[in-house]
């Protein structure tokens, strides 16, 4: 495998081809805001400006060969800072690419390859056939287990449905029981929505493993999936790169589609601010704290602040605006974790619980108990540099506090809430 | 695929996310008027914090900018701020400093007389208001106060030795010596950003508090690189003084530096929360002006944006920025196409000496405006009633060298938005 050549390719030649229009290359002045405001600066000796400078020295060689693209997450951060508009992480994805797939971090690679075997294209290797029976079996156990419930459906396949509704794998593969409280939530709205046997899985690790063509062919999947039910809206659910790889895979491989597609973060707030869901923070009388992780790949990356704003809108709704602390920075400053980018299949543990000390210190400073976000990369770096650095801080989906503050989350969907939220709500609970 | 269209309608709109830029936005929501303003980064990212007025008029360096600005106005009258009454300037120094005060980053309070603040490379300038996390420094100056100067293992844009070593002639009583900052001790390189936002930890200021007081001596006062913080930096200032026993200050470092950086955070964090309509680090492609108002066109990496408005403020700053650029032969201003004052050949750009004190026409160069702010055609007659500038790229100033960047964004967006208003309620 060591004996095995990285091609060398023409970083320079490749920067003018790649970089958007409103990019000025000739103009980096290497002042180093991109380096400064990096985590992963510093790794294997290199940081975004140094990437930047060896491009325009024709360093190839050295650029085709460093590990540190594997510690780049491509958060955009770097290009958010640039007042040139320097994009980094493009010329990152390139370098990914042209790396032979047997050097390539094998997390990533396996978990892209998982993807490719069923039509499902899970990353977990969720099958179409197991995720129908998961579904089934677990709104069964609802239906049974809580009287309020006893019609909730999850619709399989459903044509015409208004919302085809993605599902990172790791529930139904790991954890069935937290698929429900998002079932709950739509069925309290009274929305008109279906999962697909084929094409529901959230996660795509091939964009990361710098593979277009498997990337396209995950997106192109997915497309056909829904275009097949006709359906109006795409969700995408609690999961932040999934809707980057998705919209941004459309329009890189000009695929051509008929639907829309939207964050549910978007329509948590829709639905709060119609009265749809009237969610509130009475039940927080012990004053607990909250924070938000805003995921680069569904904010900086994709929609922006309209989309941070919502988050917020929906978490001071949920905890109360007293109890909501921001980090520093936020919104579309913030800094990645360190669980994008496939960082955490990479199997470079390391670096990326260095990387998110950065992180960790932000989430410190805010004292929160708790860290809200819809990103399950997000959800597990933040996890685990919290239990390395000795945080005392939980991280928590929006669909547990929706139901617990709804007075709906049942008592085994409990499993990220710590012991002062185990029994908040479970008195009107019948399950 | 379809996506959501963002489209966005306010009364004014303000092009440029620079000084300039977001005082047009301050000041335009101080008069409850609704905006929006795009632009990237700009290059607020790289000032030292200080906010100048004047610094330097006809060649003398100014103690009292009041009095410069009377030598400006007899021998400059075209400059932007002979052009702006010493009321107005003082009203949108005080408005702008206090804004940023209640906002999160205290500001000294500009007074009649200059500041001599302290630059990295141990030399002196005069300024009108700096952050109050450097305030101690400039005291200490003055009474030639012991001062203990540290700089950190791995940190490039600031030396103490270099500091100390510049400064010696005028401040005597200077020691320079190197800490390494917790958990960044292994030699390799540390940024300032990253500095301050580990001191937004108590327990990281702790650590570093227990280090310096270990060298502290008989020293009266401590300078540090401006590392104190980004989002609460007066906190941390304080903390750190307590935790100290002494008067600490600040010192700005060569850019990335953290008091560009606390701006931007904070305007791109606060003024949102109040209301302003903010698509950051995003650049104009297409301002049109017709019928129905002002519109502005950009594209971000998840589509269109565009915004309308009944007027526009132009705060699109020099040749960094992309307010102006400039070929072989001509400066251009960039979103418009407006016409550009400017030198009559490409010979006339420089002279010949690159540090003559008189500096160079090109750096003049800019957009001629009105006594309104509204920038001129080639005939002299407003572009259009809507239509107002601010900041650097108007013409006949040179910041750089006369040292009046934030007294021409402050005091020139103060006076554009006054006149946008008044367009306002015409139309109203």
């Amino acid at each position: 495998m060591e004996n095995v050549r990285t091609p060398v390719i023409d970083f320079q030649a490749k920067a003018r081809e790649l970089l958007s229009d409103s990019a000025s290359y000739d103009s980096c002045l290497a002042c180093g805001l991109c380096a400064s405001g990096c985590p992963a600066s510093g790794f294997y000796g290199m940081d975004p400006r140094r990437f930047i400078r060896m491009a325009m020295l024709g360093m190839n060689e050295e650029l085709s060969n460093t590990p540190w693209i594997w510690t780049c997450t491509q958060c955009k951060r770097c290009a958010y800072v640039c007042p040139m508009n320097i994009d980094v992480s493009v010329l990152v994805g390139y370098a990914r690419s042209i790396w032979p797939k047997e050097k390539k971090p094998q997390g990533i690679v396996r978990s892209c390859e998982a993807q490719m075997r069923f039509a499902s294209t899970s990353a977990m290797g969720v099958m179409p056939e197991d995720f129908v029976e998961i579904v089934e079996e677990t709104a069964d156990e609802l239906r049974q287990d809580d009287e309020r419930f006893k019609d909730i459906k999850a619709p399989m396949d459903k044509k015409g449905a208004y919302f085809f509704v993605n599902q990172n794998s790791r529930e139904p593969a790991v954890e069935p029981e937290e698929l429900a409280p998002l079932w709950k939530i739509f069925d309290y709205v009274g929305v008109d929505w279906t999962y697909a046997s084929k094409g529901w899985a959230a996660e795509n690790f091939c964009m990361f493993a710098g593979d277009d063509m498997a990337w396209k062919e995950m997106v192109k999947q997915r497309v056909d999936a829904i275009n097949e039910l006709g359906c109006k809206v795409w969700i995408n659910t609690e999961c932040g790169h999934s809707f980057y790889t998705m919209w941004k895979g459309i329009e890189r491989f000009g695929l051509r589609v008929d639907f829309e597609a939207a964050s549910l973060i978007s329509y948590y707030a829709q639905w709060i601010r119609e009265g749809k869901l009237p969610v509130n923070a009475d039940w927080n009388t012990k004053g607990i704290k909250f924070t938000i992780q805003d995921p680069c790949q569904l904010v900086r990356k994709s929609i922006g602040d309209p989309v941070a704003d919502d988050l917020r809108y929906v978490a001071k709704k949920l905890v109360g605006a007293e109890n909501f602390i921001d980090m520093q920075p936020c919104r579309s400053a913030n800094y990645c974790c360190g669980g994008g980018g496939g960082f955490l299949q990479a199997g470079m543990a390391k670096q990326r619980r260095a990387y998110g000390k950065r992180k960790f210190d932000q989430i410190a400073t805010t004292e929160a108990d708790y860290v809200l976000t819809p990103c399950h990369n997000c959800h597990t770096q933040i996890t685990d540099i919290g239990e390395h650095f000795g945080g005392k801080y939980r991280v928590v989906h929006f669909w547990s506090l929706i139901c617990l503050s709804l007075g709906i989350l049942g008592k085994n969907e409990r499993k990220y809430l710590g012991p002062d939220l185990a029994e908040i709500g479970l008195q009107e609970s019948h399950g | 695929m379809k996506q959501q269209a963002r489209q966005y309608k306010t009364q004014m709109v303000v092009v440029g996310s620079g000084l300039a830029g977001f005082a047009a936005s301050i000041f335009a929501r101080d008069r409850g008027i609704t905006a929006a303003q795009i632009g990237n980064t700009g290059t607020i990212a790289y000032t030292t914090g200080y906010l100048d007025l004047l610094g330097s008029a006809s060649g003398m360096v100014l103690d009292d900018p009041w009095k410069g600005l009377e030598v400006l106005r007899r021998d400059e009258p075209c400059h932007p701020l002979s052009r702006i009454t010493d009321d107005n300037i003082r009203t949108s120094f005080h408005r702008f400093t206090k804004a940023l005060s209640e906002m999160g980053v205290g500001y000294t309070e500009p007074g009649e007389h200059n500041l001599m603040a302290l630059l990295p490379s141990g030399l002196i300038k005069p300024t009108l208001s700096v952050p109050e996390t450097m305030r101690a420094g400039i005291e200490a100056y003055k009474a030639d106060a012991k001062a203990l100067i540290i700089n950190f293992l791995g940190m490039q844009g600031f030396s103490a030795t270099e500091f100390v070593t510049n400064l010696e002639p005028v401040w005597r009583n200077m020691i320079a010596t190197t800490l390494s900052f917790p958990d960044m001790e292994s030699g390799a390189q540390v940024y300032p950003e990253v500095m301050a936002r580990a001191l937004e930890v108590p327990a990281i200021r702790e650590q570093l508090a227990v280090r310096i007081k270990a060298k502290l001596t008989d020293a009266e006062c401590v300078g540090l690189p401006a590392i104190l913080g980004i989002h609460k930096p007066d906190l941390v200032h304080r903390d750190m003084q307590k935790l100290i026993g002494v008067p600490v200050f600040e010192i700005p470092t060569l850019p990335p530096a953290v008091a560009g950086i606390r701006l931007r955070e904070m305007f791109e964090q606060v003024l949102p929360a109040n209301g302003l309509t903010l698509v950051p680090q995003q650049k104009a492609e297409r301002l049109d002006l017709d019928d129905g108002g002002v519109t502005v066109y950009l594209e971000d990496s998840f589509g269109a944006v565009v915004i309308k408005a009944q007027a526009a403020i132009l705060a699109t700053g020099r040749f960094l920025s992309g307010g102006l650029t400039a070929d072989h032969g001509i400066v251009r201003e960039t979103l418009m196409d407006l016409s550009v004052s400017q030198p009559a050949s490409r010979d006339d750009w420089h002279r010949q000496n690159y540090l003559d004190p008189r500096g160079h026409p090109v750096n003049r160069s800019g957009l001629e405006v009105d006594e309104h702010f509204r920038p001129l055609n080639d005939d002299g007659r407003p572009v259009d009633a809507r239509l107002f500038a601010a900041g650097t790229v108007l013409a006949h100033q040179d910041w750089v060298r006369q040292r009046c960047g934030a007294g021409v964004a402050i005091a020139s967006a103060y006076q554009a938005v006054d006149a946008a208003c008044e367009t306002l309620s015409t139309q109203a």
